[in-house]
This record gives structure tokens, C-alpha cells and sequence, in this order.
């Protein structure tokens, strides 16, 4: 036994009672901490703890109108997903469709009405209860209304179909007002036009993508943003894959290498603006080389007479006898189908010159071509109402004016989607209230007076017909799946309220949005075939709602007669556009984010986080450049330049794409948010602020790519974040390749850099 | 030269006895909370006892837990449920006066929970119970706890210290020659 004195045995007592303690903390830290199990104070009848509900609804994200099932636990919304009873998706759904939980979720959603404190701008905003808030704005509609100056109320709202925009309508109509507008950004103003002008028809039709073999795109990104992406990508995927021993072919013709682009058979580069004349070109050797036989070929010969092959050769860069092969083969194949975007000053023209070839291969009116759809069974079509930018020039100077006393507000962002050059925010500064219906703090609604915050589109009701249509009679209700979180309101019972309270009530009875629905569809439902085998129309409803859709599989008979009179209305004028091409040498291509669409999205994580498709760029902006151009400019990627136009200019980083002409660069819409939440706020660059004035002269709508920059190097650099190592396979032997196929002319100067084509 | 490390040693001898003193102290601490303190029986804001109710009375489990055989998890009786029967029975006893006032307050009983299994362990009762185990297999002898405690059978009944480890699992699994019941993703999804 060692010898241990006093003070050692004291401090071996010190050192285990230490440990003891430092023991006894250590258990209790790994404890696992208290949780509770909160009972029901009363069990909610419609669930079970634990187990998921499926509810079917609408997607609201975009204009498409896609079903959406919705997955519910414990009366929460916790998945979205395609309804497959759905006509337009089938059971599909984009990652845009699937993040509608961020919008349902967002941290930055506004959770009650609001009236603005100080000046606008300012973000002073103070709570106020749904009745001060209706009654205000109220007050004011009631007295314009009495005095008969109802007009100088304006609805701007995004575009919706059904019986809400009956709704607005009905609103609109009964204070003596003509201006219900919606804007949309991404609203395609000059295919509605060149359908009208073409076929007569106000509505879209239904590219019947599925049944075609030989599908010619002429700048329409439809796997990315264009009008019905899932529906167009679902019709894509059968036409290449789904049926045997046909794989359906594919040519994207467009100056940058879009989603679309890069899954076809081959990319041709024709230069911007000179696709209508292509379009053309194609549709005089079909007619001039003699494979066209119709009775009214003469008059065809005579329209298309400048359009001869070396002409349009000449024109649009792409080389000849790539142009005589082009139309042969759509000739030739049975099935072939011609679709475009048209961006340009010269957009209408460049549709119809596509609906044109179409015409001349026999594809209106037939499947695997262009079918026509029946006129929705209830509601508007959004087109109606829908403002081009000459409409929205006109709604600023009115404003300028004094002319208008109320804007109401609803999902739109005009300060964000619309260029610096329509001086739309200073415009607004003449309004003396403004209302906005929005959920969120974007970039129009920070200028409001008064904030009526809407429901998300998963906690209201409403309903859809989807445009473009499916070619039959189709429609949708859309329900709330979970119980609002906040203390916001539907829009159709915020106009509803509206309404009641500035003394229109007689007139608009309706108690809520879902009252006026149902009476909507007890209208659908006894004009329908009676023998549904419905008994009643509670069940006819019921069954609407827990299906999540509804159809007649009535269509239009196929087949299309031309009026003659079109034929002389075919022809092209060159593009024109914002500034001269001396001081601004590069044509500036935006396009609609695959992720953040026009904007709208970018408050919204999963999109933000989501890789862009062809960049794999995460989280910013970055403008797309030639790798000869950059070469030339000593940029590499990441270097800040400044994209300046006449009307402006913006900052982003450089990332070097070999699929873009050397004389276009292209910039992602969605960034560049001022205000919209955490997510999306002072994050990249928005580049419709700098676009110029550019109107398409039949439709008044914005030429978008129709704007002429220049690109200044700033000497500084940032790190582009994104999920790609390279763009290229460096020799990897990933995927089998074969090479690109080019045509001359602008592609020949991409001939040095080796893309490669996938080719499965 | 001879060079020996015992004087170095012997430097170090009183540091080396605190050192095992503090290790021993660590020990005994940590054994103290886990024997004195071992949070397997919590005291719960109401002194709810499932002897009272499946022993004497005969209560059969799903009727409270009525989800046990529909959803991954078993289901807390409602407040409501509770007052069900207890409108009628025992109303003057101080417990039931206690769950009475939680109901006349609409406030929820926050039980605190003694079964708990880590997030990222997917288990769901609704096999299990249709499976035709029992509820004791996991949950221990709970129609004799006044208290409910955390149990296991496969410590003998006694007081387990641990929370549920993974082998408990498997050995049923293995035992039940459970079909896939030895694949990761069975329980880890």
C-alpha cells in the first residue's frame, strides 16, 4: 500500500468527485431529448396519424394547367405529383409543378393583409384586419363606380382561364371598367396571332407531337418553357420512343442550343430573326421543285417567288442543299409537323410562314399534325385579355395621365417582367392606390398601398381549362388540399368581398369562390351527355373533384380548308433591332429559364438549387458566349462583364458554350429579384431590364430577342457555381457519339469546336 | 552508463493516481445516472396507468390505439376519446379531474414519449400488428405498468437502459424468417 498523505488523498477525493460529476453530465448529455406525443384535443374525421391522402387539384405554376395529385399526411401537403387521369400530363409533372411546396411553405409568404406605412418602396408595411383592408380599397371602387368613372379601375392580373376570369369579368363589367388585363411574360402573343391570321381559330392547337415522324422546331423550346412542357415532352418521349420500328425525327433550329436543341437529331444555327424566311425557303422548293400539287399551287409560286433556296440560303446562313434536303424529307415523311416561337419583330410572320409549311405538307387538321381544338367548355381563354407590351405602354401612359385611380394587383410582377424602357414603376408612382393580390413581396407588390395576400393554389378553389387543349373538350377543378396556414384569402373571394362591399352584390351574389364554381359546373354538367350515368349533380361534382378532371371525348372533325385569301398575306420583313450593330455587336438571345421560368420561381429553393439543364449553373446568372468569341475577347468562364444594351445594362459572369452562334450571347430570365423573399432577392441579373422597346407590329407584344449589347469585361471574376466539372466528355467515351452534323455558313465556324450529338 | 526511467516514474505517480481517480469517478458517475436517472419511466402530466385500464378493466389495446393496424403509427387516443368514458366513470378521482380540465380547456395532454425509434429507422405498426404480434414483443408487459416504461423482451423483461438497438429487430426478422427482412432498405428508406 503506497503511502498517501493528506493532501494527496484530498486530491484523488478532488479529482473523483470531478469525474463523478463530468459522468454524470456526460449520460445526461447523450440523453435523447424529451419528445412529446400531442394527442387531438378531437380526432379530425378525414385522416388517420400516419396515413397519406391523396387530393387531386391543378397545378397553378405555369399556364400549362397540369393535374397534380397531392400528397397529405396529418392534414399537411408533403408531395405533388401528376394526376395520370390528367389529359395534359398523364401522371407527369416538371420540377417546377413539384416545388409548388416552396410556394405553399415559403418563409417569405406574406401571412395577412397589409397596408403600406410610408412611402411606397419603403417596405414599411403595417397589419390590418381583412375588413380595413376590404373596406378601404372598397370605398374607393364604390365611389369611382357612383360617380360612372369605374374605367379608371384597372384588374392587371396573370393570365387565368375558368370561373375565375368569369369572375373578373363579372367584376370588371359591373363597375363600367374595360380594363381587365392580364400579363404574362412568357404569354405567346404571335402564335395566337398567326393561328388567327392562318387558321381562323382563336384558340391554340394541339400539336399532335406524339404521331409525328418528322418534327421541325423553328426556335420553340417546348421540352424547356414553351406553352405545355410536360404534355410536349410526354408527346417527344412516344413520338422517338414509343412506338416500334418508328423513331420519330427531330431538327431544332435556333441560334443557341436550347433543352429542345440539344435532344434533337440535329441543331441548326440560323441567324436570329431569318427563321420565318427558312420557313419559306423550305416552302418554295416543296412548291417551286414540284413536289407540291394542290390546285392552288400557283398562287403559292407566286407568294414564295423571293424565296428561292439561294436567296434564303444567303439569308439565313444555313446552306443550300441543306434546305433542299430539309424540305424533302418534310415533305416526304408522312406525319410531319412544323412548330416555332416567334421572338422576333417579324414573330407573326414567322408562324404563319411556319403554318404555311405545314399547310403545304398536308399536316392541318390531321393526326401527327396540327389538330384543332373545340372552344373551352366554360371560362375565357387568357388570350383575350392578355396586355402585349404596346397594351402596357398604353396602361403607363394612361397612368402618366391620371387616368387610372385603382390597380388592382394579382400574380403578376410587370415591374420585374417588363424592360427599364417602358418605365413601367415610375408609371405607377401616378396611381393612388394600388392594390396587390399577391402572395409574395415581389417587386410590384413592395410599391402597393394595400396588400390583400392571396391563397397559394393548394389552399383555394378554383378550376382550369387547360389551353393549349388536348383536342378534346377538357377541364379541371382545382381544390384545396390543406387548410390555409395564414390569414390570407382566395382572390376569387377577395373580389368577391370586394365586390359586396362597393355595392355591387346584386349583381356578383356569390358568397365564395366556391359557391360561384359550383354553380359553373352545375351549367358544364347539364349541358353534358346526360347518359354519365350520374345521378344528380352533387355526385356529377363530387366525382369532378375527387378525379381531379373532366372531359368529353367529342373533337373536332380533322381536316382544314385554306381561305385563299391567306396565301397573299405570306411573307417576310427582316428582323429589326435595338441598337446599331457598330456599337452593340452581339444579339442578346434571353430565354425562359428551365428552372425559374420568367421569374417566378426563383423564390423557391428546390429551383434555385436545381442545375440548369445545358450549364449545369446553380444559384446566379451567367451570360452564355461563343468559345471563338470568348477566345477573341480573352474571357474565360467566370469573368464579370457587363451586358450593355441602349436601354441599359446589367453584370454576370461568363460561361463559355459551344452551342450558341458567335454573334448572340444568351442570358437565363429569373434572377435579378430586388425584392421576392430570401431566396430570390440580389441574386444574379435580370436581362428583360435591358431590353429594347422592340415591338412585333401585329400583335403590340415584346420582339424579345430583338436587342442588340455589347460586352465589357470588368476585370474581376467569380467563381460560376454549378454542378459539371466540363462540358465535354474528354474522350471518356460516355456516351456514344457521332458527329455533329452542320450546314454551312455560321455552323461552319462551329465546325472547329467538336460538339458532339448524342445519338441513342 | 545505467539509465532507469524509475525516477521519472516515480515523478509521476501522484498524476497517474488522479488520472485513475477522475476515469474511476467518470465511471461511477455516469453509472449513477444511468441507475438512478434512467428516463425509461417518465413521469407524465397525468398519472395515466394501463394496469388499471388493460388488466383490470380488460381495455383491448386498439381500442385506444385505433390506428395500430391502418397506419405506421399506433395513434394517440384524442382527448375527446378519453372523455368518452370518462365523462361517466370516476369523474371525482384527482387524475380524471386533471384530464377534465384539459378538455375543458381544449388543450392537448402532452404525453411524454417513452417509445421512441431514430428518424431515420422506418418502422410501421400496421405490418407488424397484422403479422398477429403481439404488442407486449415490443412494448414489454405494459398491462402491468402503472407507469409505462421502456421494456424489452429481449433483456428479459427488465429495464432496458438503451432505447431499442437494431438487433432486437433482426432477431425477430430472422426468427419470422421475415421475408426481405434482413435488407437495409426494409427499415432504412
Amino acid at each position: 500500500m503506497p503511502h498517501i498523505d493528506r493532501r494527496e488523498f484530498l486530491k484523488l477525493v478532488g479529482a473523483g468527485s470531478v469525474g463523478a460529476g463530468a459522468g454524470f453530465v456526460l449520460r445526461e448529455s447523450i440523453k435523447h431529448p424529451t419528445e412529446y406525443l400531442i394527442p387531438h384535443v378531437v380526432a379530425p374525421e378525414d385522416y388517420s396519424t400516419g396515413v397519406a391522402t391523396w387530393y387531386n387539384s391543378v397545378c397553378s405554376m405555369c399556364a400549362a394547367g397540369c393535374g397534380i395529385s397531392v400528397r397529405i399526411r396529418e392534414g399537411r401537403a408533403k408531395k405533388i405529383e401528376g394526376n395520370p387521369s390528367h389529359p395534359v400530363n398523364q401522371g407527369r409533372l416538371c420540377a417546377l409543378g413539384q416545388s409548388g411546396l416552396h410556394a405553399l411553405y415559403n418563409p417569405d409568404r406574406l401571412t395577412g393583409p397589409m397596408q403600406q406605412t410610408a412611402v411606397r418602396g419603403s417596405g414599411a408595411f403595417e397589419q390590418i384586419t381583412w375588413e380595413e383592408g376590404l373596406s378601404k380599397v372598397a370605398g374607393r371602387l364604390d365611389l369611382l363606380t357612383a360617380a360612372g368613372r369605374g374605367n379608371r379601375v384597372c384588374l392587371l392580373s396573370q393570365g387565368v382561364r375558368g370561373h375565375l376570369a368569369q369572375l373578373f369579368e363579372q367584376f370588371m363589367g359591373q363597375m363600367g371598367s374595360e380594363r381587365l388585363l392580364y400579363y404574362d411574360f412568357d404569354h405567346p402573343h404571335t402564335l395566337y396571332a398567326a393561328n388567327q391570321r392562318f387558321f381562323g381559330e382563336q384558340y391554340l392547337p394541339y400539336y399532335d407531337l406524339k404521331n409525328s415522324r418528322f418534327l421541325l422546331s423553328f426556335g420553340a423550346d417546348f421540352l424547356g418553357g414553351w406553352i405545355s412542357p410536360v404534355h410536349h415532352s410526354l408527346g417527344y418521349g412516344d413520338s422517338r420512343q414509343g412506338r416500334p420500328y418508328v423513331r420519330g425525327r427531330f431538327i431544332q433550329i435556333e441560334p443557341r442550343m436550347s433543352l429542345s436543341g440539344a435532344a434533337a437529331d440535329e441543331w441548326i444555327a440560323a441567324r436570329p430573326g431569318t427563321e420565318g424566311f427558312l420557313a419559306l425557303g423550305l416552302a418554295h422548293h416543296i412548291v417551286s421543285g414540284g413536289l407540291y400539287r394542290g390546285t392552288d399551287r400557283d398562287s403559292w409560286e407566286a407568294v414564295l417567288a423571293d424565296y428561292t433556296v439561294d436567296e434564303t440560303a444567303a439569308r439565313t446562313g444555313v446552306a443550300a442543299e441543306t434546305i433542299t434536303s430539309l424540305a424533302e424529307s418534310f415533305f416526304n415523311t408522312s406525319h410531319s409537323l412544323a412548330i416555332g416561337a416567334g421572338n422576333h419583330t417579324n414573330g407573326t410572320d414567322t408562324l404563319v410562314a411556319v403554318n404555311a409549311l405545314n399547310y403545304l405538307a398536308g399536316n392541318l387538321g390531321r393526326v401527327g399534325g396540327v389538330i384543332f381544338n373545340p372552344a373551352p367548355a366554360a371560362g375565357t381563354v387568357s388570350h383575350r385579355h392578355q396586355a402585349s407590351y404596346r397594351t402596357m405602354l398604353d396602361l403607363a401612359e394612361d397612368a402618366r395621365q391620371g387616368n387610372i385611380e385603382v390597380l388592382i394587383i394579382n400574380g403578376t410582377n410587370p415591374v420585374f417582367n417588363l424592360p427599364l424602357a417602358a418605365a413601367f414603376r415610375e408609371a405607377l408612382e401616378k396611381i393612388p392606390l394600388i392594390v396587390s393580390l399577391s402572395s409574395f413581396m415581389d417587386e410590384t407588390t413592395a410599391l402597393a398601398d394595400v396588400v390583400l395576400p392571396s391563397h397559394t393554389y393548394l389552399e383555394s378553389w378554383g378550376d382550369d381549362f387547360p389551353e393549349p387543349g388536348v383536342g378534346f373538350t377538357t377541364g379541371a377543378v382545382s381544390q384545396p388540399v390543406v387548410t390555409p396556414l395564414y390569414n390570407t384569402r382566395a382572390t376569387g373571394d377577395i373580389i368577391l368581398g370586394l365586390a359586396q362591399q362597393s355595392g355591387l352584390g346584386d349583381a356578383i351574389p356569390w358568397a365564395s369562390m366556391e359557391e360561384r364554381l359550383k354553380e359553373g359546373w352545375r351549367r358544364i354538367y347539364e349541358r353534358s351527355d346526360p347518359d354519365t350515368g350520374m345521378d344528380g349533380f352533387e355526385e356529377f361534382w363530387m366525382s369532378v373533384v375527387r378525379a381531379g378532371v373532366w372531359g368529353e371525348t367529342t373533337r373536332r372533325a380533322l381536316g382544314f380548308t385554306l381561305d385563299p385569301a391567306v396565301i397573299d398575306s405570306i411573307g417576310m420583313q427582316p428582323p429589326e433591332f435595338s441598337g446599331s450593330g457598330d456599337d452593340y455587336p452581339f444579339i442578346l438571345h434571353p430565354y425562359l429559364s428551365t428552372t425559374l421560368h420568367d421569374g417566378r420561381a426563383a423564390n423557391l429553393p428546390w429551383m434555385q438549387e436545381l442545375p440548369d439543364p445545358l450549364t449545369s449553373v446553380v444559384y446566379g446568372s451567367w451570360v452564355e458566349i461563343n468559345p471563338a468569341t470568348a477566345r477573341q475577347m480573352n474571357l474565360t468562364e467566370g469573368d464579370l462583364v457587363d451586358i450593355e444594351s441602349p436601354h441599359g445594362q446589367i453584370r454576370a459572369p461568363v460561361f463559355v458554350f459551344p452551342a450558341i452562334m458567335p454573334d448572340v450571347v444568351a442570358m437565363p430570365i429569373g434572377q435579378g429579384h430586388s425584392e421576392y423573399g430570401r431566396y430570390a432577392k440580389d441574386r444574379g441579373a435580370n436581362p428583360i431590364q435591358i431590353l429594347g422597346p422592340q415591338l412585333e407590329p401585329y400583335t403590340g407584344g415584346l420582339a424579345t430577342s430583338a436587342t442588340r449589347v455589347k460586352i465589357v469585361a470588368t476585370g474581376r471574376r467569380v467563381e460560376l457555381v454549378k454542378t459539371g466539372g466540363n462540358t465535354r466528355e474528354l474522350g471518356r467515351n460516355i456516351v456514344p457519339t457521332a458527329a455533329a452534323t452542320t450546314s454551312g455558313g455560321y455552323n461552319a465556324q462551329l465546325n472547329s469546336i467538336p460538339i458532339k450529338v448524342i445519338s441513342t | 552508463m545505467n539509465v532507469s526511467i524509475v525516477p521519472a516514474l516515480r515523478v509521476l505517480k501522484p498524476a497517474a493516481l488522479i488520472c485513475a481517480a477522475l476515469l474511476v469517478g467518470v465511471v461511477v458517475g455516469y453509472w449513477a445516472n444511468a441507475a438512478f436517472l434512467p428516463g425509461t419511466a417518465p413521469e407524465q402530466p397525468i398519472a395515466f396507468s394501463h394496469k388499471v385500464h388493460a388488466a383490470d378493466n380488460e381495455i383491448p389495446c386498439q381500442y385506444c390505439h385505433t390506428q395500430a393496424d391502418n397506419s405506421i403509427s399506433a395513434g394517440v387516443p384524442s382527448v375527446a376519446k378519453c372523455v368518452g368514458c370518462h365523462n361517466e366513470v370516476s369523474t371525482e378521482r384527482p387524475q380524471i379531474r386533471r384530464l377534465l380540465d384539459y378538455w375543458n380547456n381544449q388543450e392537448p395532454i402532452p404525453w411524454i414519449k417513452v417509445h421512441d425509434l431514430p428518424d431515420f429507422v422506418h418502422f410501421t405498426h400496421k405490418r407488424h400488428v397484422l403479422a398477429d404480434i403481439e404488442c407486449q414483443t415490443c412494448h414489454g408487459p405494459v398491462e402491468t405498468m402503472d407507469r409505462i416504461q421502456l421494456t424489452s423482451r429481449a433483456m428479459g423483461g427488465g429495464v432496458q437502459h438503451s432505447s431499442w438497438q437494431m438487433g432486437l429487430c433482426l432477431d425477430c426478422h430472422k426468427q419470422h424468417e421475415v421475408e426481405n427482412g434482413l435488407d437495409c432498405w426494409t427499415c432504412h428508406k
